[in-house]
């Protein structure tokens, strides 16, 4: 699905990443995780193309295609999706309408039908109430007033809409009492699929216990230092990163 | 002294004055961003003529008096050329018109339907409205695309006791003219004014708006957009004056500038002595596409009262970068994404438009005009 190699990114002239490599499967669920500052949302804005991160050195293959070379709603369209730790509030834009247009712009660009206000309504229905997202959300300008949970809530609830291959999740546990927490990974669970794999990335192992990752990747100064299974997450927890981690110089 | 005769003697006046004080320029206070003097002569705009004006069809209840027949009646006489101070280019278009239009709305009247009134061609041209005591109406204004080389347009609205006016003025793109309007409005007990000016770029714009709030309770809210591209130049200049009691403003202008464009926003209130529990809100923004393009905001506050609630905001951005990608990594293009953050920052100052095919209407032009305001200099 995803194959990272060599990776060097650099951010205001500053190297963050420093030859990560990194390969996630098809259909399966990978965790990365890392203390601060060690590169975890670099990773995640380079994989879906944030202006500002200069990729000075190495190769991001995504289904056999160069993912460095596609615009940043391209990759969108091709089925990259990053459900981010700070959803942007953006007043004069509905809910509803923001959502509508995503979808089709995907559609459009993949050159498939669009949808119209009724059927989108339709779609968006039967998908919101899983996840608690309510009418009046929907109305409201986006994130306008959404409170963490509901935020998260609605980030889950475009994965859910656009059904993502690739879908990067950026401390989406950050913020949220442990109720929000269960329903958030609720719905991401309801969303592994043979076909669509997941890079999960968190500071916590708290996280990991309600998603629970096929791999765990650690990584620490702009580099993957350890690799391993599901009890790797629990490891860290318990003796904390500086123990388990030789961070490079 | 006959109407006809009085006419002609206000006219005069307003000929000597216009003579003596010439065109404004940068160093009169209110001109120092938009200078009418570098690019139009006092000349031009005494042989500019009379502009056109034209109302397709007046809704039943509303009394029209055409100014081109000398002889006013009485309403028109209160009116015309009284309302308001005597600013330079009002005196032109006194001076220099040989017609225009009045309206008026009897007490108790309330008009649904829109009086749309056309205005087009080029020299100078009145206008004006009267609206008695607990009258309303709307009057939309939208201006002809070939605006001539200049026009200027002088208007007078007085609102009685409890009547209420929407005035939604609509200027498109003309970037070959020169359009100036001077509006002055005179409102009593409890009156309310919504106005909505909207600009889509000409060589230069200067919509220029003096209200008083005369009477206790009187109420202006003043809403506006300019999209600009290339070289236009677009100037919002208001003053409004609280003269009594619990008066209310608020205005709320988006401008977004684009190429080599300037959008300016000069707002003045004045409180006075007597107008205790006044409140008066302003907000100017705007939003700059190109690094060529420039944005000049001014909110002053002059108060004479301790008694009042003030609160005005200027602001000059650009697009939010997080806000772009945010939308882009949704699969929306980047073109896309800018016209619907655009769209976004516009949409309050539109929103308050009361009538909704008016809305449309100006959604329709914004839309027409997003492509220049989103160019880059060239």
């Amino acid at each position: 699905m995803l194959e990272i190699k060599d990776l060097h990114v650099s951010v205001d002239g500053k190297k963050i990443l420093k030859g990560l490599n990194l390969k996630v499967e098809t259909g399966k669920v990978h965790a990365i995780m890392g203390p601060n500052g060690s590169g975890k949302s670099t990773l995640s804005y380079v994989l879906a193309g944030r202006d500002g991160y200069e990729v000075t050195g190495g190769s991001i293959v995504y289904n056999g295609e160069d993912l460095l070379k596609m615009k940043t709603e391209e990759r969108a369209a091709k089925g990259i999706f990053l459900a981010m730790q700070y959803p942007v509030e953006i007043p004069g834009v509905t809910t509803m309408m923001f959502l509508k247009s995503a979808l089709n712009a995907q559609k459009r660009a993949r050159g498939e039908p669009e949808l119209d206000a009724m059927g989108m309504l339709k779609l968006v229905r039967a998908k919101a109430k899983d996840l608690q997202v309510s009418e009046e959300m929907l109305k409201r300008a986006l994130n306008v007033g959404f409170s963490g949970g509901e935020k998260k809530r609605l980030e889950i609830l475009q994965m859910s809409l656009f059904e993502p291959k690739m879908a990067i999740l950026d401390e989406t546990d950050s913020g949220l009492d442990i109720d929000a927490l269960k329903l958030v990974a609720e719905g991401v669970n309801t969303l592994r699929a043979p076909d669509r794999s997941m890079l999960v990335i968190t500071h916590y192992q708290r996280l990991l216990d309600f998603i629970v990752p096929d791999r765990v990747h650690v990584l620490a100064g702009g580099q993957i230092v350890k690799e391993g299974g599901k009890e790797l997450a629990l490891e860290l927890e318990e003796k904390g990163y500086a123990d388990v981690v030789k961070v490079p110089a | 002294m006959s109407a006809a005769a009085q006419r002609e003697a206000r006219r005069t006046e307003a000929l000597d004055s216009f003579r003596v004080r010439g065109m404004p320029h940068r160093r009169f206070e209110h001109w120092r961003y938009s200078d009418l003097r570098a690019v139009l002569d006092a000349g031009q705009v005494a042989q500019a003529g009379t502009a056109k004006w034209n109302i397709e069809h007046l809704p039943e209840g509303v009394e029209l008096f055409d100014l081109s027949v000398q002889d006013a009646p009485e309403w028109v006489m209160k009116t015309l050329g009284h309302v308001g101070n005597r600013r330079t280019m009002v005196e032109a278009s006194l001076a220099f018109s040989e017609g225009g239009v009045a309206l008026r709305v009897p007490k108790g009247k309330h008009i649904a339907e829109p009086i749309k009134l056309e205005i087009g061609g080029q020299g100078n041209l009145r206008w004006l409205i009267v609206l008695e005591q607990g009258a309303s109406a709307t009057v939309f204004e939208p201006h002809a695309h070939d605006a001539g080389y200049l026009r200027n347009v002088g208007v007078e609205i007085t609102l009685a006791e409890g009547a209420e006016l929407q005035h939604v003025r609509c200027a498109p793109l003309a970037p070959r003219s020169f359009t100036v309007e001077l509006m002055a409005l005179e409102l009593a007990k409890h009156a309310k004014y919504y106005g909505h000016f909207a600009n889509f770029g000409s060589r230069l714009s200067r919509t220029e708006a003096h209200i008083v709030l005369g009477g206790e309770g009187a109420e202006a809210h003043l809403s506006g957009v300019a999209v600009l591209g290339h070289e236009a130049h677009s100037d919002v200049t208001t003053h409004i004056e609280h003269a009594a009691g619990k008066t209310l403003s608020t205005q709320l202008f988006k401008h977004v500038a684009g190429g080599k464009s300037r959008a300016v926003y000069q707002g003045k209130i004045t409180v006075r002595d007597g107008a205790s529990g006044s409140d008066s809100r302003q907000t100017a923004r705007a939003l700059l596409m190109s690094p060529r393009a420039e944005a000049d905001l001014k909110p002053e506050l002059i108060i004479f009262n301790d008694d009042v609630k003030c609160a005005h905001g200027a602001t000059v951005g650009d697009l939010d970068p997080e806000s772009l990608f945010y939308l882009r990594s949704r699969g929306i293009p980047e073109k896309d994404a800018r016209r619907l953050l655009i769209n976004a920052f516009l949409e309050e100052a539109v929103d308050v438009i009361g009538n909704d095919t008016l809305k449309e209407t100006i959604w329709h032009d914004i839309e027409a005009a997003l492509p220049r305001a989103m160019e880059a200099a060239k």
